[in-house]
């Protein structure tokens, strides 16, 4: 998602550009208004029907609490397997890499509900990986664990995917000429190859972890769903639809002014970061 | 599985050109219990009004209390609980009398493996059970908190307590709880008998509980104020009510109101 790269669009005259810059403009703030209509539906029901309270109610506490734990966890394990696995998929060439590449991308693909159903047939208590887990006393459904398990399957793929574009844009010469310097491989990678893919390493971290804050579908069949251990935000509004909407939409309001502030912290500290860098 | 959210937008998308000259469709909203015989009432439904074509959408009576009450278009709605009906008749949004056609009793159900050895109704309460209910609100749950109070009394000792400390996972309906059990994952959960659907006999087990502590669950019928076709609506309920609808509810488990 956008980077913030500014600029303006290119002026050239000509009553026919005009016309098609005139609806370019028209439609985006057609979109604008799409977007923002139902995010102004969402804070309207709140002011009127005085919903606020249902924000600091302890369902609304214990979800958010949960969806920030859990997406923090999920975020490092998608970090620290995805940076290196991007760099490999962006430099290496091996045989079956298309398939590789392929199976990266099959999560963004399915649906959610569907890689719970997946997840649940692998990991539940007679899956394919979970039977053998039972015998060790270890099951994963209906765990915090299982919540994180959802995350990083269907939010690793946005990750991995930005930060190999971004790796294969980072031109082997200044690499070698790190090498050259004496640096290590590893040194070479943390201090001069990430450095110069930081915005786009940041850019999809933003966008697995804004996927990992909207699972549901995946969250809800193979995690289940209670409070304070499965129950994320998402959960949380879908339980609370069934019996008091005031809290279903408080609970909307909350998680969309957390995302808010995220978004506008991570594009503050990345302006902050590349300017560094400049 | 997944809520049918998009169908409580606003009403302006129902298709279904009316009911005049026998076309059209009819829109059924119906407790996820219902699921086996209104699929195949549906059927009788078409071939008797030959044209029509019967839409039937499957969810947790209170949320589909919640997509009336949003305006979702719809012609009939069939609850597993007087409550939801009760609710919706105050609301005005139903047309008529609203009719109870069927009982259902609550079970117990348990994998056939029964990994935690639930022999008993009263072992729901032993530590360790993986206890999986419906989610507050759902029919299904509130009638199994019911039944623990009634037990609570009647077998003391923290027992609603401790069953209730055994609860791992509420999900979204009856039918997903069910589920969980039919997977394996779960121990246990409360269900209806009419849950106990032949498909999945073969991988889950009944445990009943004592009828002095059950409690028999009510399902009341209506047509919607918002009808497109009241009449058309009506014949659903006549349907459902009576003895050909009867027969088909009784085959799949559910107790005649009566």
């Amino acid at each position: 998602m956008g980077r913030g790269k500014g600029g303006r669009l290119p002026r050239r005259s000509g009553s026919g550009d005009a016309l098609a810059s005139g609806l370019a403009v028209a439609a985006l703030a057609l979109l604008a208004g799409f977007i923002s209509l139902p995010i102004l539906s969402l804070v309207i029901w709140t002011v009127s029907e005085d919903s606020w309270r249902a924000m600091a109610s302890p369902v609304a506490r214990d979800a958010l609490l949960l969806s920030i734990k859990t997406t923090s966890i999920s975020m490092a394990i998608i970090i620290t397997l995805g940076t290196p696995a991007a760099y490999v998929l962006a430099r290496a060439d091996f045989p079956g890499k298309k398939i590789v590449e392929t199976l990266v991308d099959i999560p963004a693909v399915l649906p959610p509900s569907a890689a719970g159903i997946a997840l649940l047939l692998t990991f539940g208590r007679f899956g394919l990986v979970g039977q053998y887990l039972s015998v060790f006393g270890i099951t994963l459904s209906f765990t915090t664990v299982a919540v994180v398990i959802a995350e990083v399957f269907v939010a690793g793929h946005f990750y991995v995917r930005q930060a190999a574009v971004g790796f294969a844009g980072v031109r082997r010469d200044v690499e070698e000429a790190a090498l050259v310097d004496g640096a290590g491989r590893l040194s070479a990678f943390t201090k001069v190859t990430v450095p110069l893919t930081f915005p786009a390493l940041i850019a999809g971290a933003m966008m697995a972890w804004a996927r990992a804050l909207g699972e549901f579908g995946a969250t809800i069949v193979f995690a289940g769903s209670f409070r304070g251990v499965t129950q994320t935000v998402p959960l949380a509004i879908f339980a609370e639809f069934q019996g008091n909407i005031d809290a279903a939409v408080a609970l909307s309001v909350l998680v969309l002014g957390f995302a808010f502030v995220v978004i506008l912290a991570v594009r503050y500290l990345t302006k902050k970061a590349v300017d560094y860098e400049n | 599985m997944l809520p049918g959210l998009v169908s409580c937008g606003g009403g302006s998308t129902g298709g279904g050109s009316g009911g005049e000259g026998g076309g059209g469709t009819l829109t059924v909203l119906a407790g996820s219990s219902l699921t086996d015989a209104f699929g195949e009432l549906a059927k009788t439904f078409e071939e008797q009004n030959p044209g029509v074509e019967v839409r039937q959408s499957f969810e947790s009576s209170s949320t589909l209390l919640a997509q009336i009450q949003q305006g979702a278009p719809a012609d009939v709605f069939a609850s597993a609980s007087e409550e939801e009906m009760d609710t919706a008749t105050k609301d005005g949004l139903v047309y008529g009398e609203p009719e109870v056609f069927v009982k259902n009793r609550e079970v117990v159900m348990v994998p056939k493996d029964n990994p935690a050895g639930i022999e008993g109704f009263r072992d729901v309460a032993k530590p360790g059970v993986k206890l999986v209910l419906a989610e507050r609100g759902v029919p299904a749950a509130d009638y199994a908190l019911e039944i623990l109070g009634k037990a609570d009394e009647e077998y003391g000792a923290g027992f609603e307590k401790d069953v209730l400390s055994n609860v791992v996972s509420r999900e979204a309906d009856v039918r997903a709880s069910v589920n969980r059990v039919v997977v394996g994952d779960a121990d246990a959960t409360f269900g209806y008998a009419s849950d106990f659907t032949p498909d999945i006999r073969d991988r889950v087990d009944i445990v009943p509980i004592p009828p002095d502590l059950n409690i028999i669950a009510t399902y009341p019928v209506a047509a919607l104020k918002d009808a497109k076709d009241p009449e058309l609506a009506r014949k659903w309920v006549n349907l459902v009510t009576g003895e050909e609808g009867q027969r088909v509810l009784d085959k799949w488990g559910f107790e005649p109101a009566a």
